[in-house]
């Protein structure tokens, strides 16, 4: 088989059948024209046909140019919408994935370092296959025939822009007032915390003192959880003093917020909070318990603040990236 | 020193917006792909044939040019002529192609002197 004829085949092969037998009767034509005047100049044949297949390049470009087929995954019209699409989705599940699995493995019994690789693996493994499957559906709107009508849609949608699109920069300067409610809130809760603690219930029948919280919890998880509430508040303050949320500061953030809510879910969940003995005596047994409504509210309740307000601060420092940050309002 | 790497580039980008008025141009006298890219050579506009092939497809497609199998020769042939609306849109990027030039050069005197 000569070179022209590979070439030949190796071209044909990537174009539609309706219009392959034209193609190569044509391209035939032309590459031996190019090479009988290559020849005519006084060149070996051997020779004058290599180059003529090396000035043609790679069949497989040559075939996309015939086709007219992209030769890219995703083109600059769709570029936008998917970049977007897909940092959307990965900011947003990829936290929470990981939170529920971590808590779901401590709830299971298991030990936190392996809980927490469990979240984490499950966050990779989350994180993985959104890009694989928001990739595919790229990949297709960008080629596929019926996805025509669709891809020009996001096309005349990406590139219609105003200025109300700008991202904000001076309202993302965290206040000082906004700082003081979550220091405020923040102060309440360990407040809460203590007060939790030394909160006890007498019982009717022997006088004696009832602790409302479990007592094992006192031991070691209210001090941690109130020295990580007092942490929190301190995020708020450095922040304030930055003026804005940066990367680092989302970072410290996330870990704080997610090492006070997933032990506080976990807790809920296995029925660890309240003291069962209290629950008895109030006469609501499924306060204390880990799948009694009190317990499941709680958990949920944490796992959508503690979600909401991560997400909330890494929007703002996404959208503050690279902004400088107004001098601090006296 | 112009880098010529630069340049070529630059030269491409350039080259390209003016090869489909080329090829119109040029083929209001009939013509096979490899004629096509020896006429547009001796006129001082070089293209590459992996270029100029797909594109005589896709402006017969659009209905720029009108193709014929010649088989009297030795060797067939797909011969390419520029029809009635091809010629229509030629005469106009020819016009724009000219002005553009005049204005670049009015710019080039302008700031020069």
């Amino acid at each position: 088989m000569t070179l022209t004829e590979r070439y030949l085949a190796a071209t044909l092969r990537g174009i539609p059948d309706g219009q392959r037998a034209d193609v190569e009767r044509e391209l035939r034509s032309s590459i031996t024209d190019a090479v009988e005047d290559r020849v005519e100049a006084g060149e070996e044949r051997a020779v004058a046909e290599k180059a003529v297949l090396e000035g043609l390049g790679s069949p497989t470009t040559l075939a996309a140019s015939y086709s007219g087929r992209p030769m890219y995954l995703i083109g600059p019209d769709m570029f936008p919408a998917y970049r977007h699409i897909l940092v959307m989705l990965v900011a947003i599940v990829v936290p929470v994935v990981a939170v529920i699995q971590t808590a779901v493995g401590i709830g299971g019994g298991g030990d936190y370092v392996d809980a927490l690789l469990g979240g984490l693996a499950a966050a990779l493994n989350i994180g993985v296959q959104l890009a694989f499957w928001v990739t595919v559906v790229f990949v297709v709107l960008e080629r596929a025939e019926f996805a025509r009508e669709a891809r020009s849609e996001i096309a005349v949608a990406t590139s219609r822009w105003t200025v109300d699109m700008l991202p904000a920069t001076t309202e993302d300067r965290v206040t000082i007032g906004e700082v003081a409610s979550e220091v405020f809130t923040t102060l309440l809760t360990i407040g809460g915390l203590f007060f939790l603690r030394d909160l006890a219930w007498t019982t009717e029948a022997d006088g004696a003192a009832l602790s409302v919280l479990n007592p094992d919890l006192t031991a070691f998880w209210l001090p941690a959880l109130i020295i990580l509430m007092a942490a929190i508040g301190g995020i708020w303050v450095v922040v304030y003093l930055v003026g804005r949320w940066t990367v680092p500061l989302v970072t410290a953030f996330a870990i704080l917020e997610s090492a006070f809510a997933v032990p506080v879910i976990v807790l809920a969940l296995k029925g660890a909070i309240i003291n069962p003995a209290f629950a008895e005596e109030i006469g609501w047994r499924p306060l204390a318990e880990g799948d009694g409504p009190a317990m499941l509210a709680l958990a949920a309740g944490v796992l959508l603040v503690t979600a909401w307000e991560i997400i909330s601060a890494v929007r703002r420092a996404i959208r503050s990236r690279g902004s400088v940050p107004k001098e601090v309002p006296s | 020193m112009v880098d010529e790497e630069l340049l070529g580039t630059h030269r491409q980008e350039l080259r390209r917006g003016t090869v489909v008025l080329a090829c119109l141009l040029a083929l209001r006298t009939p013509g096979y792909g490899y004629a096509l890219l020896k006429t547009l050579d001796a006129a001082g506009i070089p293209s590459d044939a992996n270029t100029i092939y797909p594109l005589l497809r896709r402006l017969e497609e659009r209905g720029l040019l009108k193709s014929e199998w010649n088989t009297d020769d030795a060797r067939p042939r797909k011969f390419y002529r520029t029809s009635a609306a091809g010629a229509e849109l030629a005469a106009q990027l020819l016009t724009d192609m000219t002005s553009l030039a005049a204005s670049l050069r009015a710019l080039d005197g302008g700031t020069d002197r």
